[in-house]
């Protein structure tokens, strides 16, 4: 399981990079590999503003519908716009072509509450269990 | 060990079912111990489109949908059209998928599989295809599914055609393929056979499938005790 040392992550296998105001958010190899194929994304629009926990993005496989929710609240300013023809991105690469939007999050409330990669291998080991 | 919780709906309308998953989910959320089988056939019968499916695969006119009493809801599901009603086992898991290495194509597998093992017991012969999600009899489909997942619960699930009225079919595109042939058990068996009996043994192969214990049976008006 690929979990990057310099990216944050969520419950909800979100994962997150801060850069410069902005998070880039999009879904973790565990995440992609448990959902499955993906055929479809549907992006939100520019400027949409959300709050932590919101649904941003809904995604599909042959026969499951999920959502990628905001780790952060903030505004949309970009969206990967090549999920759209090729959501596949998502699954062969993760963490870089398949990245799903960015939120302008100048003061990120909530930064805290995200897991670094350390902390989400072992929220991982522990799901592990049933 | 995951305890699965079977909650018996003998009929329920679609969106009542709709609201007792979502309550379910929030459950389910807030605690992974349980999980959850809702095993009902919806009456009034009903056409769901999932959030990629078109108002084109519904073929019937709103006269004919009114006349037959269907109601057409949008789902959250995967999937495109299909349609639910009386005669029809609709089986919907509440369980967290990303616990003791479930996943979700997994879930849509094991699905399928209780499917197979439930058509089994009554010497049915199911198949899978390649690339889709579903139960085929022959060549006509016989279960088909379509799972929607919120913060890593899922709800919805599969529709398995036991004593059904056919012909309801043909007021869709189901699954997005025109004439796509639809069975049924009664029809594949040239016998009737009832919901009741098709519920115990789905039940039964789901828990075992998952690795579940089987706990205990609810009816309708016992989910908040």
């Amino acid at each position: 399981m690929n979990i990057p040392d310099d990216l944050n992550y969520t419950e909800q296998h979100e994962w997150v990079r801060f850069a410069d105001g902005v998070a880039t958010v999009g879904i973790s190899d565990f995440a992609q590999d448990a959902f499955g194929d993906l055929v479809f994304v549907d992006l939100p629009p520019l400027d949409k503003e959300f709050v932590r926990g919101d649904e941003v993005i809904a995604m599909e496989s042959t026969k499951a519908a999920a959502s990628v929710y905001a780790p952060v609240s903030g505004k949309v300013v970009e969206v990967n716009e090549r999920l759209v023809d090729d959501p596949g991105l998502v699954n062969s690469d993760c963490y870089g072509e398949g990245w799903m939007f960015k939120l302008a999050a100048p003061d990120p409330a909530g930064l805290d509450d995200l897991m670094d990669a350390a902390g989400y291998e072992a929220f991982l080991t522990g799901l592990e269990e049933d | 060990m995951t305890t699965l919780i079977r909650i018996d709906l003998p009929t329920c309308d679609y969106d009542s079912a709709l609201r007792l998953q979502r309550r379910l989910v929030a459950r389910v959320a807030a605690d992974d111990t349980a999980a959850y089988l809702i095993l009902t056939e919806h009456d009034p019968p009903v056409i769901t489109l999932g959030r990629r499916g078109s108002s084109s695969d519904i073929l019937a006119s709103p006269q004919q949908l009114a006349d037959s009493g269907t109601e057409v809801r949008r789902s959250g599901r995967g999937g495109l059209a299909t349609w639910h009603g009386p005669g029809q086992l609709v089986a919907y898991p509440v369980l967290r998928l990303d616990r003791g290495r479930r996943s979700v194509h997994g879930h849509v597998r094991n699905l399928e599989e209780a499917v197979l093992q439930t058509l089994a017991r009554f010497d049915l012969a199911g198949r899978r295809r390649d690339g889709e999600a579903g139960v085929w009899a022959g060549d006509a489909k016989i279960a088909s599914v379509g799972v929607a997942v919120q913060r890593w619960v899922s709800f919805h699930g599969v529709a398995l055609n036991v004593c059904n009225d056919l012909s309801a079919f043909e007021m869709i595109v189901p699954c997005g393929r025109p004439g796509g042939a639809v069975t049924s058990m009664t029809e594949m068996l040239g016998r009737e056979v009832s919901v009741e009996d098709v519920a115990d043994s789905f039940a039964e192969a789901f828990a075992d499938i998952c690795g579940f214990d089987e706990g205990p049976t609810l009816a309708d008006g016992e989910m908040d005790a």
